[in-house]
Protein backbone atom coordinates (compact mmCIF):
# COMPACT_ATOMS: atom_id res chain seq x y z
CA UNK A 1 0.00 0.00 0.00
CA UNK A 2 1.44 3.26 -1.09
CA UNK A 3 0.82 6.24 1.66
CA UNK A 4 1.12 9.60 0.50
CA UNK A 5 3.98 11.23 2.88
CA UNK A 6 4.71 14.53 1.87
CA UNK A 7 1.31 16.74 0.56
CA UNK A 8 1.20 20.14 0.22
CA UNK A 9 -1.55 22.27 -1.31
CA UNK A 10 -1.24 25.45 -3.08
CA UNK A 11 2.09 26.31 -1.53
CA UNK A 12 3.13 29.85 -1.78
CA UNK A 13 5.77 31.64 -0.64
CA UNK A 14 6.56 35.37 -0.98
CA UNK A 15 9.83 37.73 0.33
CA UNK A 16 7.85 41.35 -0.48
CA UNK A 17 5.88 41.24 -3.28
CA UNK A 18 8.47 38.69 -4.96
CA UNK A 19 7.20 35.52 -5.14
CA UNK A 20 9.69 33.11 -4.65
CA UNK A 21 7.55 29.52 -4.50
CA UNK A 22 3.85 30.12 -6.38
CA UNK A 23 0.84 27.60 -5.35
CA UNK A 24 3.31 24.11 -5.08
CA UNK A 25 0.99 20.97 -5.13
CA UNK A 26 3.75 18.09 -4.00
CA UNK A 27 2.80 14.55 -3.79
CA UNK A 28 5.34 12.38 -2.07
CA UNK A 29 4.38 8.77 -1.99
CA UNK A 30 5.99 6.08 0.66
CA UNK A 31 9.17 4.10 -0.81
CA UNK A 32 9.99 6.96 -3.11
CA UNK A 33 13.02 8.64 -4.11
CA UNK A 34 11.50 12.18 -5.01
CA UNK A 35 13.79 14.25 -7.26
CA UNK A 36 13.27 18.06 -7.00
CA UNK A 37 14.77 19.79 -9.63
CA UNK A 38 14.85 22.90 -10.91
CA UNK A 39 17.57 25.44 -11.98
CA UNK A 40 19.57 28.18 -9.56
CA UNK A 41 16.96 30.20 -7.70
CA UNK A 42 13.79 28.20 -8.79
CA UNK A 43 12.64 27.86 -5.15
CA UNK A 44 13.60 24.52 -4.17
CA UNK A 45 15.41 25.66 -1.25
CA UNK A 46 12.57 28.14 -0.12
CA UNK A 47 10.14 25.01 -0.31
CA UNK A 48 11.95 22.54 1.31
CA UNK A 49 12.43 25.56 4.36
CA UNK A 50 9.19 25.23 4.69
CA UNK A 51 8.69 21.51 4.69
CA UNK A 52 10.58 21.33 7.92
CA UNK A 53 9.06 24.36 9.17
CA UNK A 54 11.85 26.90 9.11
CA UNK A 55 10.33 29.07 7.52
CA UNK A 56 6.38 29.82 7.65
CA UNK A 57 4.29 29.56 3.81
CA UNK A 58 2.78 32.80 2.90
CA UNK A 59 -0.33 30.84 1.86
CA UNK A 60 -1.14 27.04 1.38
CA UNK A 61 -1.10 23.83 3.72
CA UNK A 62 1.93 21.16 4.31
CA UNK A 63 1.02 17.72 5.72
CA UNK A 64 3.46 15.41 6.53
CA UNK A 65 3.32 11.76 7.81
CA UNK A 66 -0.90 13.11 7.17
CA UNK A 67 0.31 15.66 10.00
CA UNK A 68 -0.58 19.02 9.42
CA UNK A 69 3.04 20.85 9.99
CA UNK A 70 1.72 24.09 11.16
CA UNK A 71 0.13 21.96 14.68
CA UNK A 72 2.12 18.98 14.92
CA UNK A 73 5.65 20.22 13.83
CA UNK A 74 7.58 18.41 16.47
CA UNK A 75 5.93 14.83 16.14
CA UNK A 76 6.60 15.40 12.41
CA UNK A 77 10.47 16.55 12.70
CA UNK A 78 11.01 13.66 15.07
CA UNK A 79 11.04 11.05 12.10
CA UNK A 80 12.57 13.64 9.78
CA UNK A 81 15.93 14.18 8.88
CA UNK A 82 17.30 16.71 7.00
CA UNK A 83 20.07 18.99 4.85
CA UNK A 84 19.66 22.16 3.28
CA UNK A 85 21.75 24.23 1.57
CA UNK A 86 25.56 24.58 2.62
CA UNK A 87 25.95 22.23 5.68
CA UNK A 88 25.73 23.37 9.53
CA UNK A 89 28.50 22.06 11.67
CA UNK A 90 30.08 23.51 14.63
CA UNK A 91 33.78 23.95 13.88
CA UNK A 92 35.07 23.66 17.02
CA UNK A 93 34.05 20.53 17.84
CA UNK A 94 35.01 17.17 16.41
CA UNK A 95 33.01 14.66 13.95
CA UNK A 96 31.54 12.93 17.31
CA UNK A 97 30.63 15.67 19.11
CA UNK A 98 28.99 17.23 16.45
CA UNK A 99 27.03 14.52 16.63
CA UNK A 100 26.23 13.78 19.94
CA UNK A 101 24.97 18.01 20.05
CA UNK A 102 22.04 16.25 18.05
CA UNK A 103 22.12 13.09 19.07
CA UNK A 104 21.21 14.06 22.72
CA UNK A 105 18.07 16.24 20.92
CA UNK A 106 17.13 13.49 19.14
CA UNK A 107 17.20 10.93 22.22
CA UNK A 108 19.09 8.48 19.48
CA UNK A 109 21.70 5.43 21.20
CA UNK A 110 25.09 6.83 21.29
CA UNK A 111 26.12 3.75 19.03
CA UNK A 112 23.82 5.04 16.21
CA UNK A 113 26.80 7.48 15.85
CA UNK A 114 29.60 5.29 14.73
CA UNK A 115 27.23 3.61 12.48
CA UNK A 116 26.18 6.69 10.59
CA UNK A 117 29.50 7.94 10.75
CA UNK A 118 30.96 4.74 8.77
CA UNK A 119 28.07 5.23 6.47
CA UNK A 120 29.41 8.54 5.47
CA UNK A 121 32.59 7.08 5.16
CA UNK A 122 33.78 9.29 8.34
CA UNK A 123 35.12 6.83 10.85
CA UNK A 124 38.59 7.53 9.99
CA UNK A 125 38.50 11.34 10.73
CA UNK A 126 35.70 11.09 13.54
CA UNK A 127 37.91 12.88 16.10
CA UNK A 128 38.91 15.64 14.34
CA UNK A 129 37.80 18.74 14.35
CA UNK A 130 35.33 19.74 11.86
CA UNK A 131 36.60 23.28 11.21
CA UNK A 132 39.58 21.37 9.29
CA UNK A 133 37.30 19.20 7.22
CA UNK A 134 37.56 19.59 3.70
CA UNK A 135 33.77 20.46 2.00
CA UNK A 136 32.68 17.61 0.90
CA UNK A 137 33.61 16.11 4.34
CA UNK A 138 31.59 18.48 5.79
CA UNK A 139 28.96 17.58 3.30
CA UNK A 140 29.01 13.90 4.34
CA UNK A 141 29.23 14.84 7.84
CA UNK A 142 25.76 16.63 7.38
CA UNK A 143 24.24 13.74 5.40
CA UNK A 144 25.61 11.57 8.54
CA UNK A 145 23.72 14.22 10.90
CA UNK A 146 20.66 13.86 8.86
CA UNK A 147 20.57 9.81 9.07
CA UNK A 148 21.10 9.83 13.11
CA UNK A 149 17.27 9.79 14.37
CA UNK A 150 17.07 6.79 11.94
CA UNK A 151 14.40 8.95 9.78
CA UNK A 152 11.43 7.86 8.12
CA UNK A 153 11.77 11.12 5.61
CA UNK A 154 14.97 12.14 4.61
CA UNK A 155 14.87 15.51 2.94
CA UNK A 156 18.46 16.62 1.29
CA UNK A 157 18.72 19.79 -0.49
CA UNK A 158 21.61 19.29 -3.04
CA UNK A 159 23.26 16.93 -1.02
CA UNK A 160 26.31 16.30 -3.71
CA UNK A 161 27.43 19.79 -3.35
CA UNK A 162 30.92 19.74 -3.14
CA UNK A 163 31.75 15.70 -3.44
CA UNK A 164 33.75 14.49 -5.41
CA UNK A 165 33.04 11.74 -8.34
CA UNK A 166 33.46 8.85 -6.19
CA UNK A 167 31.81 10.65 -3.04
CA UNK A 168 28.69 11.59 -5.40
CA UNK A 169 28.44 8.26 -6.05
CA UNK A 170 28.61 6.84 -2.94
CA UNK A 171 25.72 9.17 -1.36
CA UNK A 172 23.74 8.62 -4.49
CA UNK A 173 23.75 4.84 -3.97
CA UNK A 174 23.18 5.42 0.01
CA UNK A 175 19.76 6.90 -1.18
CA UNK A 176 19.21 4.28 -3.29
CA UNK A 177 19.44 1.56 -1.07
CA UNK A 178 17.33 3.29 2.00
CA UNK A 179 14.16 3.15 0.71
CA UNK A 180 14.65 -0.61 -0.41
CA UNK A 181 16.64 -1.33 2.95
CA UNK A 182 14.84 0.66 5.70
CA UNK A 183 11.68 1.99 4.10
CA UNK A 184 12.59 5.30 3.98
CA UNK A 185 11.11 7.76 1.58
CA UNK A 186 13.39 10.71 0.27
CA UNK A 187 12.94 14.11 -1.40
CA UNK A 188 16.22 15.19 -3.17
CA UNK A 189 16.78 18.16 -4.57
CA UNK A 190 19.12 19.11 -7.84
CA UNK A 191 19.61 21.64 -10.49
CA UNK A 192 21.35 18.85 -12.10
CA UNK A 193 18.77 16.34 -14.27
CA UNK A 194 21.31 13.67 -14.71
CA UNK A 195 21.86 13.50 -10.80
CA UNK A 196 18.19 13.13 -10.31
CA UNK A 197 17.85 10.69 -13.11
CA UNK A 198 20.48 8.61 -11.47
CA UNK A 199 18.55 7.92 -8.26
CA UNK A 200 14.76 9.58 -8.04
CA UNK A 201 12.13 7.04 -8.94
CA UNK A 202 9.50 10.54 -8.94
CA UNK A 203 10.44 14.04 -9.93
CA UNK A 204 8.91 17.66 -9.60
CA UNK A 205 10.02 20.05 -11.63
CA UNK A 206 10.02 23.26 -10.77
CA UNK A 207 11.03 26.64 -12.44
CA UNK A 208 10.47 30.22 -11.36
CA UNK A 209 8.61 28.81 -8.18
CA UNK A 210 5.74 27.26 -10.26
CA UNK A 211 5.38 23.18 -10.47
CA UNK A 212 6.09 22.50 -14.38
CA UNK A 213 6.21 18.60 -14.01
CA UNK A 214 5.48 16.19 -11.52
CA UNK A 215 5.32 12.58 -12.70
CA UNK A 216 7.39 9.67 -12.07
CA UNK A 217 10.57 9.37 -13.62
CA UNK A 218 9.95 7.00 -16.63
CA UNK A 219 6.71 9.31 -17.55
CA UNK A 220 9.51 12.05 -17.85
CA UNK A 221 12.11 9.61 -20.34
CA UNK A 222 8.92 8.93 -22.24
CA UNK A 223 9.17 12.26 -22.82
CA UNK A 224 11.70 11.76 -24.96
CA UNK A 225 10.77 10.39 -28.26
CA UNK A 226 13.48 8.43 -30.32
CA UNK A 227 13.87 8.05 -33.66
CA UNK A 228 16.07 5.58 -36.29
CA UNK A 229 19.13 6.76 -37.90
CA UNK A 230 20.30 4.90 -40.46
CA UNK A 231 23.76 5.28 -42.42
CA UNK A 232 23.87 4.00 -45.61
CA UNK A 233 25.28 4.31 -49.26
CA UNK A 234 23.86 7.34 -51.16
CA UNK A 235 21.67 8.36 -48.54
CA UNK A 236 20.16 11.15 -50.19
CA UNK A 237 18.79 9.04 -53.11
CA UNK A 238 18.02 6.18 -50.53
CA UNK A 239 15.64 8.77 -48.43
CA UNK A 240 14.12 9.43 -52.19
CA UNK A 241 13.76 5.52 -52.49
CA UNK A 242 12.15 5.07 -49.31
CA UNK A 243 9.79 8.47 -49.89
CA UNK A 244 8.35 6.76 -53.19
CA UNK A 245 7.92 3.52 -51.56
CA UNK A 246 6.06 5.70 -48.79
CA UNK A 247 8.32 5.77 -45.86
CA UNK A 248 8.36 9.25 -44.28
CA UNK A 249 11.98 9.77 -44.43
CA UNK A 250 14.07 12.69 -43.36
CA UNK A 251 17.94 13.13 -44.44
CA UNK A 252 20.16 14.93 -42.64
CA UNK A 253 24.27 15.09 -41.98
CA UNK A 254 24.29 12.60 -44.58
CA UNK A 255 22.10 10.00 -42.88
CA UNK A 256 18.56 9.08 -42.88
CA UNK A 257 16.29 9.47 -40.12
CA UNK A 258 13.00 7.35 -39.86
CA UNK A 259 10.17 7.70 -37.12
CA UNK A 260 10.69 5.16 -34.67
CA UNK A 261 8.42 2.20 -35.27
CA UNK A 262 7.69 -1.42 -34.58
CA UNK A 263 10.60 -3.48 -35.00
CA UNK A 264 8.88 -5.48 -37.99
CA UNK A 265 8.96 -1.88 -39.85
CA UNK A 266 12.27 -1.35 -39.22
CA UNK A 267 13.18 -4.46 -40.60
CA UNK A 268 10.65 -4.06 -43.65
CA UNK A 269 12.82 -0.77 -44.80
CA UNK A 270 16.27 -2.23 -44.09
CA UNK A 271 14.83 -4.83 -46.48
CA UNK A 272 14.11 -2.83 -48.77
CA UNK A 273 16.61 -0.67 -48.61
CA UNK A 274 19.36 -3.90 -49.12
CA UNK A 275 16.89 -5.00 -52.00
CA UNK A 276 17.65 -1.98 -53.73
CA UNK A 277 21.28 -2.23 -53.60
CA UNK A 278 21.58 -0.01 -51.20
CA UNK A 279 24.61 -0.82 -48.26
CA UNK A 280 23.03 -0.06 -44.65
CA UNK A 281 26.58 0.46 -42.31
CA UNK A 282 24.48 1.27 -39.46
CA UNK A 283 20.88 1.50 -38.08
CA UNK A 284 20.64 3.19 -34.42
CA UNK A 285 18.16 4.92 -32.06
CA UNK A 286 18.75 7.94 -31.24
CA UNK A 287 17.24 9.23 -28.41
CA UNK A 288 16.59 12.89 -27.20
CA UNK A 289 18.45 13.60 -24.13
CA UNK A 290 16.90 14.16 -20.73
CA UNK A 291 18.56 17.09 -20.15
CA UNK A 292 17.15 18.76 -23.46
CA UNK A 293 13.49 17.91 -22.59
CA UNK A 294 14.18 19.29 -19.32
CA UNK A 295 15.72 22.45 -20.84
CA UNK A 296 12.12 22.83 -22.77
CA UNK A 297 10.48 22.54 -20.30
CA UNK A 298 11.99 25.35 -17.87
CA UNK A 299 12.17 27.60 -20.94
CA UNK A 300 8.22 27.20 -21.21
CA UNK A 301 7.67 24.66 -23.73
CA UNK A 302 6.54 22.00 -21.35
CA UNK A 303 3.66 20.60 -23.38
CA UNK A 304 4.82 20.32 -26.99
CA UNK B 1 14.54 21.01 27.96
CA UNK B 2 17.12 18.70 29.70
CA UNK B 3 18.64 17.68 26.97
CA UNK B 4 18.78 20.86 25.29
CA UNK B 5 21.17 22.19 27.89
CA UNK B 6 23.08 19.16 28.23
CA UNK B 7 23.71 20.11 24.15
CA UNK B 8 24.01 23.67 24.64
CA UNK B 9 27.20 22.66 27.68
CA UNK B 10 28.37 20.08 24.88
CA UNK B 11 28.58 22.68 21.97
CA UNK B 12 30.48 25.64 23.98
CA UNK B 13 33.49 23.05 24.69
CA UNK B 14 36.95 24.10 23.40
CA UNK B 15 35.50 27.77 23.11
CA UNK B 16 36.86 30.73 24.88
CA UNK B 17 33.53 30.69 26.70
CA UNK B 18 34.87 29.07 29.94
CA UNK B 19 38.04 30.75 30.10
CA UNK B 20 36.33 33.98 29.99
CA UNK B 21 34.14 33.46 32.80
CA UNK B 22 37.28 32.78 34.95
CA UNK B 23 39.40 35.68 33.22
CA UNK B 24 36.76 38.13 34.28
CA UNK B 25 36.96 37.22 38.05
CA UNK B 26 40.60 37.02 38.14
CA UNK B 27 41.36 40.42 36.54
CA UNK B 28 38.96 42.30 38.73
CA UNK B 29 40.78 40.28 41.40
CA UNK B 30 44.25 40.82 40.39
CA UNK B 31 43.20 44.56 39.54
CA UNK B 32 42.69 44.71 43.40
CA UNK B 33 45.32 43.08 44.53
CA UNK B 34 47.37 45.89 42.80
CA UNK B 35 45.56 48.68 44.05
CA UNK B 36 45.42 47.05 47.68
CA UNK B 37 49.16 46.35 47.75
CA UNK B 38 49.71 49.99 46.13
CA UNK B 39 47.58 51.42 48.91
CA UNK B 40 47.84 49.28 51.48
CA UNK B 41 48.38 52.01 54.16
CA UNK B 42 46.24 53.96 53.25
CA UNK B 43 43.35 52.04 52.44
CA UNK B 44 43.40 49.43 55.26
CA UNK B 45 43.58 53.22 57.15
CA UNK B 46 40.44 54.32 55.18
CA UNK B 47 38.59 51.38 55.80
CA UNK B 48 39.59 50.62 59.60
CA UNK B 49 35.99 50.23 60.57
CA UNK B 50 35.30 47.03 58.63
CA UNK B 51 38.39 46.24 56.75
CA UNK B 52 36.61 43.29 54.93
CA UNK B 53 32.88 45.84 54.05
CA UNK B 54 35.85 48.26 52.34
CA UNK B 55 37.40 45.54 50.42
CA UNK B 56 34.16 44.37 49.01
CA UNK B 57 33.34 47.91 48.52
CA UNK B 58 36.54 48.39 46.24
CA UNK B 59 35.86 45.17 44.37
CA UNK B 60 32.49 45.71 43.31
CA UNK B 61 33.16 49.21 41.73
CA UNK B 62 35.46 47.31 39.38
CA UNK B 63 32.95 44.42 39.24
CA UNK B 64 29.96 45.37 37.84
CA UNK B 65 30.87 46.56 34.70
CA UNK B 66 33.27 43.76 33.74
CA UNK B 67 29.75 41.80 34.82
CA UNK B 68 28.18 44.46 32.40
CA UNK B 69 30.86 43.74 29.95
CA UNK B 70 31.19 39.63 30.54
CA UNK B 71 27.65 39.46 29.65
CA UNK B 72 27.89 41.38 26.66
CA UNK B 73 30.32 39.11 25.48
CA UNK B 74 29.24 35.81 26.67
CA UNK B 75 25.87 36.17 25.29
CA UNK B 76 27.24 37.14 22.12
CA UNK B 77 29.39 34.13 22.18
CA UNK B 78 26.71 31.72 22.98
CA UNK B 79 24.35 32.94 20.19
CA UNK B 80 27.52 32.69 17.62
CA UNK B 81 27.88 29.68 17.76
CA UNK B 82 24.98 28.42 15.65
CA UNK B 83 25.43 31.85 13.62
CA UNK B 84 29.09 31.23 12.37
CA UNK B 85 27.80 28.22 10.22
CA UNK B 86 24.25 29.01 10.20
CA UNK B 87 23.76 26.62 12.35
CA UNK B 88 19.77 27.72 13.14
CA UNK B 89 18.58 25.45 10.16
CA UNK B 90 19.75 22.29 11.11
CA UNK B 91 18.97 22.93 15.26
CA UNK B 92 15.77 23.59 14.09
CA UNK B 93 14.54 21.40 11.87
CA UNK B 94 15.23 18.82 14.67
CA UNK B 95 12.26 18.23 17.44
CA UNK B 96 12.77 21.11 19.52
CA UNK B 97 10.80 24.09 20.20
CA UNK B 98 12.42 27.88 19.45
CA UNK B 99 11.73 28.51 22.86
CA UNK B 100 13.06 25.76 24.46
CA UNK B 101 16.47 27.12 22.09
CA UNK B 102 16.21 30.57 23.12
CA UNK B 103 15.61 29.78 26.83
CA UNK B 104 18.56 26.89 26.76
CA UNK B 105 20.73 29.82 25.08
CA UNK B 106 19.64 31.99 28.26
CA UNK B 107 19.97 30.07 30.85
CA UNK B 108 23.71 29.07 29.99
CA UNK B 109 24.42 32.45 30.35
CA UNK B 110 22.72 32.94 33.25
CA UNK B 111 24.08 29.37 35.16
CA UNK B 112 27.78 30.57 33.21
CA UNK B 113 27.70 34.34 35.25
CA UNK B 114 26.04 32.88 37.97
CA UNK B 115 29.51 30.95 38.15
CA UNK B 116 31.00 34.40 37.55
CA UNK B 117 29.97 35.89 40.63
CA UNK B 118 30.16 32.89 42.70
CA UNK B 119 34.14 32.96 41.48
CA UNK B 120 34.46 36.65 42.09
CA UNK B 121 33.10 36.48 45.87
CA UNK B 122 35.48 33.28 46.39
CA UNK B 123 38.35 35.75 45.06
CA UNK B 124 37.44 38.42 47.27
CA UNK B 125 37.65 36.00 50.53
CA UNK B 126 41.26 34.90 49.25
CA UNK B 127 42.62 38.65 48.57
CA UNK B 128 41.26 39.38 52.21
CA UNK B 129 42.70 36.62 54.03
CA UNK B 130 46.06 37.45 51.84
CA UNK B 131 45.67 41.17 52.99
CA UNK B 132 45.52 39.37 56.77
CA UNK B 133 41.55 41.14 57.17
CA UNK B 134 41.43 38.26 59.67
CA UNK B 135 38.35 35.48 60.25
CA UNK B 136 35.68 37.39 60.74
CA UNK B 137 34.25 37.70 56.98
CA UNK B 138 30.62 39.20 56.45
CA UNK B 139 29.84 36.37 54.62
CA UNK B 140 25.86 37.97 54.00
CA UNK B 141 27.22 40.93 52.64
CA UNK B 142 29.47 39.45 50.34
CA UNK B 143 26.68 37.32 49.11
CA UNK B 144 24.49 40.44 48.50
CA UNK B 145 27.84 42.81 46.73
CA UNK B 146 28.16 39.32 44.83
CA UNK B 147 24.86 38.73 43.51
CA UNK B 148 22.24 41.91 44.04
CA UNK B 149 24.21 43.15 40.73
CA UNK B 150 23.97 40.50 39.00
CA UNK B 151 20.19 40.09 39.43
CA UNK B 152 19.31 43.88 38.92
CA UNK B 153 21.26 43.01 35.34
CA UNK B 154 19.09 40.67 34.64
CA UNK B 155 17.53 42.89 31.78
CA UNK B 156 20.65 43.01 30.12
CA UNK B 157 21.20 39.67 29.88
CA UNK B 158 17.75 39.37 28.56
CA UNK B 159 18.31 42.23 26.30
CA UNK B 160 21.78 40.92 24.88
CA UNK B 161 20.89 37.45 24.52
CA UNK B 162 18.10 38.53 21.97
CA UNK B 163 20.06 41.02 19.92
CA UNK B 164 23.11 38.51 19.99
CA UNK B 165 20.69 36.11 18.32
CA UNK B 166 18.36 38.21 16.02
CA UNK B 167 21.41 40.15 14.69
CA UNK B 168 23.90 37.24 12.99
CA UNK B 169 26.10 40.58 12.98
CA UNK B 170 27.96 40.68 16.15
CA UNK B 171 28.64 44.02 15.93
CA UNK B 172 25.18 45.03 16.78
CA UNK B 173 24.83 43.73 19.84
CA UNK B 174 28.25 44.39 21.13
CA UNK B 175 27.99 48.03 20.23
CA UNK B 176 24.77 47.94 22.37
CA UNK B 177 26.48 46.07 25.18
CA UNK B 178 29.61 48.11 25.41
CA UNK B 179 27.55 51.04 25.16
CA UNK B 180 25.74 50.39 28.28
CA UNK B 181 28.66 49.51 30.05
CA UNK B 182 30.13 52.68 29.00
CA UNK B 183 26.63 54.48 30.08
CA UNK B 184 26.39 52.41 33.32
CA UNK B 185 30.05 53.79 34.82
CA UNK B 186 28.22 57.34 34.96
CA UNK B 187 24.74 56.32 36.10
CA UNK B 188 25.13 57.83 39.72
CA UNK B 189 23.22 60.81 38.69
CA UNK B 190 20.94 59.09 36.55
CA UNK B 191 17.49 58.94 37.90
CA UNK B 192 16.33 55.81 39.53
CA UNK B 193 13.91 54.15 37.05
CA UNK B 194 16.45 53.52 34.30
CA UNK B 195 18.11 50.02 34.68
CA UNK B 196 21.95 51.07 33.77
CA UNK B 197 21.94 52.30 37.20
CA UNK B 198 20.43 49.15 38.85
CA UNK B 199 23.90 46.74 38.72
CA UNK B 200 25.18 49.55 40.67
CA UNK B 201 22.54 49.08 43.82
CA UNK B 202 22.81 52.95 44.52
CA UNK B 203 19.41 54.02 45.04
CA UNK B 204 17.59 56.92 46.80
CA UNK B 205 16.03 54.73 49.34
CA UNK B 206 19.00 53.09 50.29
CA UNK B 207 17.91 50.08 49.19
CA UNK B 208 19.51 47.57 47.05
CA UNK B 209 16.93 45.12 47.14
CA UNK B 210 14.82 47.52 45.02
CA UNK B 211 16.96 47.36 42.50
CA UNK B 212 17.12 43.37 42.75
CA UNK B 213 13.19 43.22 42.10
CA UNK B 214 13.32 45.43 39.41
CA UNK B 215 16.02 43.95 37.39
CA UNK B 216 14.37 40.22 37.76
CA UNK B 217 10.42 41.93 36.96
CA UNK B 218 12.17 43.80 34.13
CA UNK B 219 14.31 40.65 33.09
CA UNK B 220 11.39 38.41 33.05
CA UNK B 221 9.38 40.69 30.79
CA UNK B 222 12.14 41.15 28.27
CA UNK B 223 12.69 37.82 28.08
CA UNK B 224 9.24 37.24 27.18
CA UNK B 225 8.94 39.93 24.49
CA UNK B 226 12.17 38.23 22.98
CA UNK B 227 10.67 34.89 23.14
CA UNK B 228 7.87 36.08 21.21
CA UNK B 229 9.75 38.06 18.45
CA UNK B 230 11.74 34.95 18.36
CA UNK B 231 8.92 32.30 17.57
CA UNK B 232 7.48 34.79 15.07
CA UNK B 233 10.33 35.05 12.68
CA UNK B 234 11.46 32.78 10.04
CA UNK B 235 14.69 30.63 10.42
CA UNK B 236 18.10 32.19 8.65
N1 LIG C 1 15.20 35.31 2.62
C1 LIG C 1 14.93 35.70 1.36
N2 LIG C 1 14.56 36.97 1.09
C2 LIG C 1 14.29 37.37 -0.17
N3 LIG C 1 14.33 36.56 -1.23
C3 LIG C 1 14.68 35.28 -1.06
C4 LIG C 1 15.00 34.78 0.26
N4 LIG C 1 15.30 33.47 0.14
C5 LIG C 1 15.19 33.18 -1.17
N5 LIG C 1 14.81 34.25 -1.89
C6 LIG C 1 14.55 34.27 -3.35
O1 LIG C 1 13.70 33.21 -3.68
C7 LIG C 1 14.08 32.63 -4.91
C8 LIG C 1 14.25 31.14 -4.74
O2 LIG C 1 15.43 30.89 -4.00
P1 LIG C 1 15.85 29.44 -3.55
O3 LIG C 1 17.02 29.58 -2.66
O4 LIG C 1 14.67 28.72 -3.03
O5 LIG C 1 16.31 28.80 -4.92
P2 LIG C 1 16.91 27.35 -5.20
O6 LIG C 1 15.97 26.66 -6.13
O7 LIG C 1 17.20 26.66 -3.94
O8 LIG C 1 18.24 27.70 -5.99
P3 LIG C 1 19.70 27.03 -5.98
O9 LIG C 1 19.71 25.93 -6.97
O10 LIG C 1 20.58 28.14 -6.38
O11 LIG C 1 19.98 26.56 -4.58
C9 LIG C 1 15.31 33.36 -5.38
O12 LIG C 1 14.92 34.29 -6.35
C10 LIG C 1 15.82 34.05 -4.14
O13 LIG C 1 16.42 35.28 -4.49
MG1 LIG D 1 19.01 26.04 -3.01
Amino acid sequence: MSQTIIETNHLTKQFGSRIAVNNLDIQVTQGEVYGFLGPNGAGKTTTIRMLLGLSRPTRGSIHIFGKDIKKEKLSVLKKVGSLVENPSYYGHLTAVENLEAIRILLNAPKSRIEEVLSMVRLDKDANRPVKKFSLGMKQRLGIAAALLGKPKLLILDEPTNGLDPSGIIEIRELIKSMPKEHGVTIVVSSHLLSEIDQMATQVGIISNGTMIFQDSITALRKRAKSRIRLTVSEAESARKKLLSLGYPASFSDNRIYIENRSDQKVAEIVRQLVHEHYSVYRVEEERKSLEEIFLRLINGKGNQ
Amino acid sequence: MLQVMASEFLKIRRKMILFLIFLGPLGVIVLEAINFGVRYDYLTDLYRNDLWKGLMGEVSMLFTPSLMLGLTIITSMIANIEHETDAWKQLFALPVTRTEVFLGKWFLATILLFVFCALLAGGTIVLGTFLNYGPDIPYLYLLKKSFFPYFAAMPFLALQIWLSIAWKNQAIPLTVGIMGTILSMYSFEFPDWLPWKWPYLENSWGEPLYFVWAGLLTGTILLVTALIDFNRKDVK
